[in-house]
């Protein structure tokens, strides 16, 4: 039982359920249950691009450019659309795009031995670059983005099974199958094993360089879901659909647990540090507090609840040392 | 040669800049003029002063992206005193005193709760960016006294008041960092953190110090933003961060602390900067800006890293020469650039 109560996650959920009880007492029409589920499509993105990141960072790396690759990927899809091609070749062409990204960042992180932080800064400008160029060879301009996309592809992001709407389920969907990837499988205890010690996991025969190179492609195509998704629901393909999700994903990856050194993190944690971050957005809203101070809240949550979990290993880590130092006398004595 | 390039990144990169400033100027005649070095020096003035800020924190192995939202907290201070009717002096001092603040903030959370910095500041970048925006209600602050955008204005001698501030500051942070005790203390501090403890070096002190003099000169960039716009927008200073974090690793900043220069930061901005220009004159459509600065950025990266491979081999091969007829001269001479900036700082101390 205390296993389960002392968890980083269960802190996250009472969180969840604090911000819940709060925002309903202060405008009940928060807690209406389809008002909670609909709001998911205006934050699912930052969680489908937060949990691959999460294993990113616990395989000791960053990602920062898949902020840009988001609105990459989706004007691939755009641009392929554009010249009437077929739906689904036009979704494998963007996942393609998606893949190559998170390839090219990996090998050049690889090639050049330089921090992954600095390496995603260039491919980030790189790839938000290259979403422009191509959104100016089919003329489009930068605010109304690649439209004209066929109906079945502009319904999915209003479809829904079983009362939940599609973005949320894409999102529910992949963090069950990463959730077992990260959690139940050789290829997961290695990401864990590379982020603790690349020494040791180097040693004991790990192909670092392979296992690192999937989690930079896992972003970069889960980026490009999360573009498909977005120009879905907003029916165009925009250059800077992503650039919003940047701040948040690396937020949700962080609070969720993921420890920026790499070897710690889950994919629950992210999950419901999604949730915390999206619902702190959309209660705020809700309760009628002006976006620039809710914008504000959740930078100082961010602060709060991180300063919160390193301060309290700090204090921790005092108490270990006072009762051992305690032990020490009355072993002398 | 090779060595030579490998040691000095800031000579590499001055040596690829003027290479492609002759380029640009014999594709398109006009380029080489006192105007333009003019119009990249104005341009690159905010630029120039938050990178300089973001230097001092990566010194110190911590990192700052917070930098873009102190500029956009700093400027709005400025702006709503001068339209209270306070005089520039006065509001230019609450304008660097909010950087200053902002700073402190960023440095108590890293030194004193343990929080990592790239952490702690993506926090206070929406909190400062939160802040700013209460203050103003979500409006741009416009109409700005024009005794604050004389500042910007170049005189007869084609400069403002402006460059003298960000040239100077450039001057005291170099001498600073390389002439004064307490600035030494920076790569100390970044280039091994144990071992500074050690030394008795004030960690702590050291790192809040780099975070307060980020705040700084965010805050003075705030004020450039401001006297050159003529009005504070709501996004003000957005994505600076990540652009000065870019002109610092173009510049030959290592992220891992305890190593480079100021005149790597100038370099490296003005590059970034003359990037526009030149388009305008290469007439290419501005939207290749994002895409040309990633690539040059990535090649940069790219060869650095292959060449101080290909060196660091270079010393250990000559390193296992060694052994067989001892000369420590030649082994402290020949360590790779990393190693031996500190060892001949501490020589120096």
């Amino acid at each position: 039982m205390k296993r389960y109560l002392l968890r980083w996650e269960t802190a996250l959920l009472a969180m969840l359920i604090a911000e819940f009880a709060i925002f309903g007492m202060i405008n009940p029409r928060f807690l209406n249950l389809s008002n909670l589920l609909y709001s998911t499509s205006d934050f699912a993105q930052i969680g489908i691009v937060a949990l691959p990141l999460t294993i990113v960072i616990i395989a000791g790396g960053i990602d920062v450019s898949f902020a840009s690759a988001v609105g990459l990927c989706a004007i691939v899809f755009g641009i392929a659309n554009f010249f009437g091609m077929p739906l689904p070749v036009s979704i494998l062409a963007s996942l393609a795009a998606g893949a190559a990204a998170g390839l090219f960042n990996a090998t050049i992180i690889h090639v050049s031995r330089i921090q992954p932080l600095v390496v995603t800064l260039g491919s980030l400008y790189l790839f938000g670059g290259a979403a422009t160029v191509l959104s100016g060879v089919v003329g489009a301009s930068g605010y109304e983005g690649i439209g004209n996309f066929p109906d079945a592809f502009t319904a999915f992001a209003y479809f829904e099974l079983g009362g939940l709407p599609a973005p949320f389920l894409v999102l529910l969907l992949e963090a069950a199958i990463l959730f077992v990837v990260l959690h139940y499988s050789r290829f997961g205890r290695s990401v864990f094993m590379c982020g603790l010690s690349e020494h040791a996991a180097r040693y004991s025969g790990l192909p670092i360089k392979t296992i690192q190179t999937i989690t930079y492609v896992m972003t970069g195509v889960f980026a490009a879901i999360a573009g498909l998704v977005l120009s879905s629901y907003f029916g165009s393909a925009r250059v800077d659909l992503g650039t919003a999700t940047l701040l948040p994903a690396i937020t949700a990856a962080v609070l969720g647990g993921a420890s920026i050194y790499g070897g710690q993190g889950s994919i629950i944690g992210t999950l419901l540090a999604t949730l915390v971050i999206g619902y702190l957005q959309q209660g705020l809203q809700m309760s009628g507090v002006p976006s620039q101070i809710s914008s504000a809240l959740s930078g100082a949550l961010l602060v709060v609840a991180v300063a919160l979990r390193h301060g309290s290993a700090v204090l921790a880590d005092f108490v270990a040392a006072r009762i051992m130092a305690m032990n020490r006398k009355r072993a002398a004595s | 040669m090779l060595d030579f390039f490998a040691r000095n990144r800031v000579a590499t990169l001055c040596a690829v800049t003027i290479l492609a400033f002759l380029l640009i100027g014999a594709a398109a005649p006009g380029y080489l003029s006192l105007s333009t070095a003019s119009v990249v020096m104005s341009n690159s003035l905010v630029l120039m002063s938050v990178a300089l800020g973001t230097m001092l924190v990566i010194l110190t192995r911590n990192i700052d992206v917070s930098s873009g939202s102190v500029l956009g907290l700093s400027a709005v201070v400025l702006g709503m005193m001068l339209n209270d009717g306070h005089s520039l002096g006065l509001a230019i001092a609450a304008c660097l005193l909010t950087g200053a603040v902002a700073g402190l903030i960023n440095g108590l959370l890293v030194t004193m709760l343990n929080v990592p910095s790239i952490i702690a500041t993506l926090g206070t970048l929406g909190l400062f960016r939160g802040v700013m925006l209460i203050l103003t209600g979500g409006n741009w602050i416009e109409e700005l006294p024009l005794s604050l955008k004389a500042l910007a204005d170049n005189g007869a001698v084609g400069f403002s008041v402006l460059t003298v501030i960000v040239i100077s500051s450039l001057i005291v942070v170099g001498l600073f960092v390389r002439q004064t005790r307490f600035g030494r203390y920076f790569y100390a501090v970044g280039d091994n953190r144990e071992a500074a403890r050690h030394l008795g070096i004030p960690v702590k002190l050291v790192q809040i110090a780099a975070f307060v003099a980020a705040g700084v000169l965010a805050a003075i960039a705030g004020m450039i933003f401001a006297a050159q716009i003529g009005f504070i927008p709501n996004q003000a200073g957005n994505g600076l961060e990540l652009k000065a974090i870019a002109a610092n690793v173009l510049g030959g900043v290592s992220l891992l602390g305890g190593s480079g220069t100021v005149p790597g930061i100038f370099v490296g901005v003005i590059f970034l900067t003359s990037i526009d220009s030149a388009l305008v004159f290469l007439k290419i459509p501005a939207f290749w800006n994002d895409f040309i600065a990633g690539a040059v950025l990535l090649l940069v990266l790219l060869l650095d890293g292959r060449v101080r491979m290909a060196v660091e081999r270079a010393i250990r091969a000559k390193r296992y020469a060694v052994h067989h007829h001892t000369s420590p001269d030649q082994s402290t001479a020949s360590s790779p650039k990393t190693m031996s900036k500190p060892r001949t700082q501490e020589a120096g101390e």
